[in-house]
């Protein structure tokens, strides 16, 4: 299956024609010859034999049709005149600026670290007002820590409605750290998605979003944190959705945009520096 | 494609692309890495898992003296492509030659190990586990030097016919990267079969 | 259709007679006649693993019902997968690979026009040989017996103590002949990409179509191997009495489902990459929009081709494998989806404020868009490894992987059947007969399979015989085999439309859809040549860049 390159795309000989590999009967013959050599293993061994005369056969046949030349056909080219074109109607183009006649939407957008200042001041809202409630109804500023924990820790799953209130260290961590991730993932899409709905950033934040994945966590909250679901009081729960939705909002709108990169050469975002990658693309006069 | 060049200048002189027959021959070399790993895998996988005996300890041999003449051909296949691209097609003969006997060397001394371990032992590939993986895997590598052994011996005989020129050592040079496959190989099965499984 | 396409491609064909021509098509090394020669040999195989289905279908429209025989039953699903997955799918794919991959890289042929030859009659034989097992597989029955392990035939049932005969062997030696080959065409996709393109075509100016395929062909390299490699042991195992998986002698029959999906699912992805490579062609053209994230699809699809290699054992929940592996195989299943998410949000992107036309291949790749989806979030689901232990071996398990390969991957190959057949006919189809088409199997379809998922969670496992009544699977049962027959209708109409189109159709042209890529800048179909003169590209649309001259792509790539 090793073959070097003799066949290049030099013009050809004799003008007019094309040179292709020729028509050959050995590739059948040779995979033949290996499917009856298998066969035999399940029929007789005479079928074995002539699948290996078949497989040497074809071997060698394919061999001299490699070597020491390419087996090639010349073929006519039909001459074919033809023109490309489009069935689009034509239409007149409005004159816009020279260098910008594509629209490349959107032009600017947030920056990466605006999702995450927004996530990060969004926690910090709904924290303040989790632990607001955790305060007022439970007297326990450690009881929603303690709730949001049994997501994944086990060992707050198993705690009783007594040493709920209790301050525990590794639901502490765990809580923060889901908290945290949550917060920034949700604040990262924040950033990617306001831009989409330019109008009213807020509603969509603030708002949409919030009923929408509280409404989701709704039907899914049994299955993730059966003890949350046991006793979470949904009032107050929305109203911290709401709490971290307005505030990352906020904080993303406020940040500055920058101008897309997307169409910039990928060293260049990549932040490479050397000769010949910011050169500009060859102008070029529309008259081709 | 009457109608008009698809390009706006033309850059055909700087369009250079891989030679097909080293990519060709990279592929099938990967496809048959992983034939290999799937072997080797399996044996290193049922070290020691045998239920019975005899064990790797009371049977195997370092093959040191086949295992170096079949990585020194590596080195004689090399030196062969490169005179022949020299164009002294006589010190390709005997490199190439020289590559031959090595391997077949290598190949021969596989038979008398398998001719010792079957009719002196008798142990078989059906006779435990072991029997079963080293067997298949040693005999995998050695189908794979005969495939290889065939080739260079055709070549050999194109050579002493004089049909050899300087323009195939692309050919053959694309073929010594199977070559040294084998080789590479053949250190894997060693490291595995000989080292780790005794 | 083999005479006709020559009698488009070649002037006065009636002149010579039909051996002659027939003789044209086995020594062929051309890569458009033995792709068409691919396609057409899985079609046949489709309609043959079709009605394997329909068997099966029959026998469980009822409970306590007996069409045919538990042993017939057996045999039926596992030719029925072997064959879908070998012999419809990897050809049908292959096939369209061939065919288009050197035309819209702007070449004459593949890298090795003769081991085309060679890989498609191998994957011939190899079908040849598995259902030579029906005349040819003495086993314990006496009469023809055919391959009864299942698809992936877990130790020790392969065994010679509980698969006496050679029902097991036609399997393994089909899928070893069959598999040479798959090998010898990937071998054939990646140097032809890499090696043969015009000039201009950097990698970053392939179409997606030959990107896909370049991933897939290192997919199936590094898939097929293992199974090649494991149906030699199973081989050893049978022939010689070696113990590769035999538990007696301290083999593992774990070992087996390892190497099996090391395969197994990596060839998921083998299969749906090139239906990825489809959608990639047609949503673009018939959205009229450019494709959205050029860049990030072929990364994507990258992705999944590596991350692919490391997901198999989401097969084997149910083994008891350690917690870690539990942990380790769920967490890839999860991360895979997300390069497969960015390609479906590509693909909206790319329809977002176009101007849609639904033609026939636009229909299949929009209801392939849905079907996928909630075949992946079924994938997901299962991936999870406690989800799994509950619905493992059910028919949700069933309905989740052919809302793949039929949802997926069979839609993009109707659509990418349409989008072509002017191509390699020169005829149009009949737009009605397609529609009809579409709607009778879309909604065969989803009777079937979305009603697939219900008995399979209320506990149905696959491959029973039959089923005792008053569990609550009857009426699924029976509505899933009502969907199988708008299935069938569809598919008639389909090879209606085939046979009618290339014998009646209207001239096609050579640009039907006034695309953009380089198989629609020859004649349909295309000639031996394919292109007179070599073309040269500077974007990734090139024919866009000769019907917009005022207004190239290549300024801004």
């Amino acid at each position: 299956m090793h073959r070097s390159d003799s066949r290049t795309e030099t013009p050809e000989a004799t003008p007019g024609t094309i040179k292709l590999p020729a028509p050959t009967a050995w590739p059948i013959v040779f995979a033949f010859g290996i499917t009856l050599l298998l066969a035999g293993l399940l029929t007789s061994p005479s079928v074995s034999i002539l699948g290996a005369i078949l497989a040497v056969t074809g071997c060698i046949g394919w061999f001299q049709d490699v070597l020491p030349h390419e087996m090639e056909e010349t073929v006519e080219v039909k001459a074919e005149v033809f023109v490309i074109t489009t069935p689009r109607r034509e239409v007149e183009r409005l004159p816009v600026a020279p260098e910008l006649p594509r629209a490349l939407l959107p032009l600017e957008t947030y920056p990466v670290s605006a999702g995450i200042k927004g996530g990060l001041a969004g926690s910090v809202a709904m924290a303040v007002l989790a632990c607001l409630y955790g305060v007022l109804k439970q007297r326990s500023i450690w009881y929603p820590i303690n709730l949001l924990a049994a997501t994944i820790y086990g060992q707050s799953l198993q705690l009783t409605p007594a040493t709920l209130n209790a301050f525990h260290l590794g639901s502490f961590v765990v809580a923060s750290f889901i908290h945290l991730l949550t917060s920034l993932l949700v604040g990262l899409l924040y950033g990617a998605m306001l831009p989409m709905f330019p109008r009213r950033p807020i509603l969509l934040g603030g708002v949409i979003a919030p009923i929408l994945w509280t409404g989701l966590l709704y039907s899914v909250l049994g299955l993730l944190n059966p003890l949350l679901n046991k006793v979470i009081d949904w009032r107050w729960f929305i109203a911290s959705q709401f709490a971290f939705g307005i505030v990352a909002g906020l904080v993303v709108v406020r940040q500055q945009r920058v101008r897309i990169r997307q169409f910039v050469p990928f060293l260049m975002r990549a932040g490479f520096e050397g000769p010949g990658i910011t050169k500009e693309k060859p102008e070029k006069d529309g008259s081709r | 494609m009457s109608s008009a060049t698809l390009a706006r200048s033309s850059n055909e002189s700087a369009w250079a692309l891989p030679s097909r027959g080293r990519v060709g021959m990279f592929s099938l070399i990967a496809a048959e890495s992983a034939v290999f790993t799937i072997f080797v895998v399996a044996h290193i996988y049922y070290i020691g898992k045998s239920l019975s005996g005899p064990t790797p300890k009371d049977l195997l041999e370092l093959p040191i003296f086949s295992t170096v003449c079949l990585l020194s051909s590596s080195l004689t296949i090399h030196l062969a492509v490169r005179a022949l691209r020299k164009a002294k097609v006589g010190v390709f003969g005997l490199w190439w030659f020289l590559t031959m006997a090595l391997g077949a060397i290598f190949l021969v001394a596989t038979g008398r190990e398998w001719q010792h371990l079957i009719y002196e032992k008798g142990f078989t590939i059906s006779t435990n586990l072991f029997g079963t993986t080293y067997y298949s895997l040693v005999g995998l590598h050695a189908f794979h030097v005969t495939v290889g052994l065939l080739a260079i011996a055709l070549a050999m005989i194109f050579t002493l016919l004089g049909k050899v020129k300087p323009e195939h050592s692309e050919r053959l040079d694309v073929f010594s990267l199977y070559w040294h496959f084998v080789d590479v190989v053949w250190v894997i099965v060693f490291t595995v079969v000989y080292v780790i499984g005794r | 259709m083999a005479s006709d396409t020559i009698a488009l491609g070649i002037a006065d064909p009636d002149a010579r007679p039909i051996g002659e021509r027939l003789h044209d098509w086995v020594v062929t090394v051309d890569h458009k006649k033995l792709g068409i020669l691919y396609i057409l040999y899985s079609l046949f195989m489709l309609v043959i693993g079709g009605v394997e289905a329909t068997i099966m279908r029959i026998q469980l429209i009822v409970p306590h019902n007996h069409f045919v025989s538990p042993q017939v039953f057996n045999r039926m699903f596992t030719m029925h997968g072997t064959t879908m997955i070998f012999f419809v799918a990897m050809p049908i794919l292959f096939g369209f690979g061939t065919y288009l991959i050197p035309l819209m890289i702007g070449t004459r042929d593949m890298a090795f026009p003769r081991l085309n030859a060679f890989s498609f009659w191998m994957t011939a034989f190899g079908g040849l040989l598995l259902y030579f097992s029906f005349i040819g597989g003495n086993g314990l029955y006496g009469a023809g017996n055919a391959p009864d392990v299942g698809w992936f035939a877990y130790a020790p049932l392969t065994s010679r103590a509980f698969s006496p005969g050679h029902s097991t062997d036609f399997w393994t030696l089909a899928l070893l002949v069959s598999g040479i080959g798959s090998i010898g065409t990937a071998v054939n996709f990646i140097t032809t990409i890499l090696c043969m393109r015009c000039p201009g075509m950097t990698l970053g100016k392939m179409p997606l179509l030959a990107w896909l395929n370049l991933v897939t062909g290192g997919l199936v390299i590094l898939a097929v191997s293992p199974l090649t490699a494991a149906q030699i042991m199973l081989s050893i195992d049978r022939y010689l009495g070696g113990h590769f998986f035999d538990t007696q002698a301290g083999g593992a029959a774990v070992l087996w489902m390892h190497f099996f999906w090391i395969f197994g699912h990596p060839e998921v992805y083998v299969l749906i990459i090139p239906c990825f490579a489809f959608a990639s062609e047609i949503i673009p053209v018939f959205s009229r929009k450019p494709i959205f994230g050029y860049p990030v699809m072929v990364g994507a699809t990258v992705a999944i081709g590596f991350i692919s290699m490391s997901v198999w054992a989401h097969h084997m929940f149910t083994v008891g494998m350690s917690s870690y592996g539990n942990a380790f195989f769920t967490a890839t299943t999860m991360v895979i989806a997300v390069p497969t998410g960015i390609k479906i949000f590509n693909w909206i992107g790319t329809m977002w404020g176009g101007k849609i036309q639904f033609r026939a291949p636009m229909l299949f790749c929009i209801a392939f868009l849905f079907q996928f989806l909630i075949a992946g979030l079924t994938g997901i689901m299962l991936g999870a490894s406690p989800f799994n232990w509950q619905l493992s071996n059910s028919y949700f398990v069933v309905a989740h992987f052919h809302y793949v390969i039929v949802g997926g991957i069979l839609f993009t190959v109707f659509g990418a059947f349409y989008y072509w057949f002017p191509k390699m006919s020169g005829r149009m189809y009949n737009d009605a007969l397609a529609k009809w088409h579409f709607w009778l199997f879309l909604i065969g379809f989803h009777l079937t399979f979305d009603f697939m998922h219900i008995p399979g969670m209320l506990g149905m496992p696959r491959r029973i015989y039959t089923y005792e009544p008053g569990r609550g699977w009857d009426i699924w049962n029976l509505i899933i085999t009502i969907g199988v027959f708008f299935q069938i209708a569809g598919v008639l109409v389909f090879v209606g439309n085939l046979l009618w189109s290339l014998l009646k159709g209207e001239p096609a042209g050579n640009d039907p859809w006034d695309a953009w890529t380089l198989e629609w800048s020859t004649t349909s179909p295309p000639p031996d040549y394919n292109f007179a003169k070599i073309p040269v590209v500077e974007s990734r649309r090139p024919l866009w860049d000769i019907k917009h001259p005022e207004d190239p792509d290549w300024k801004y790539e």
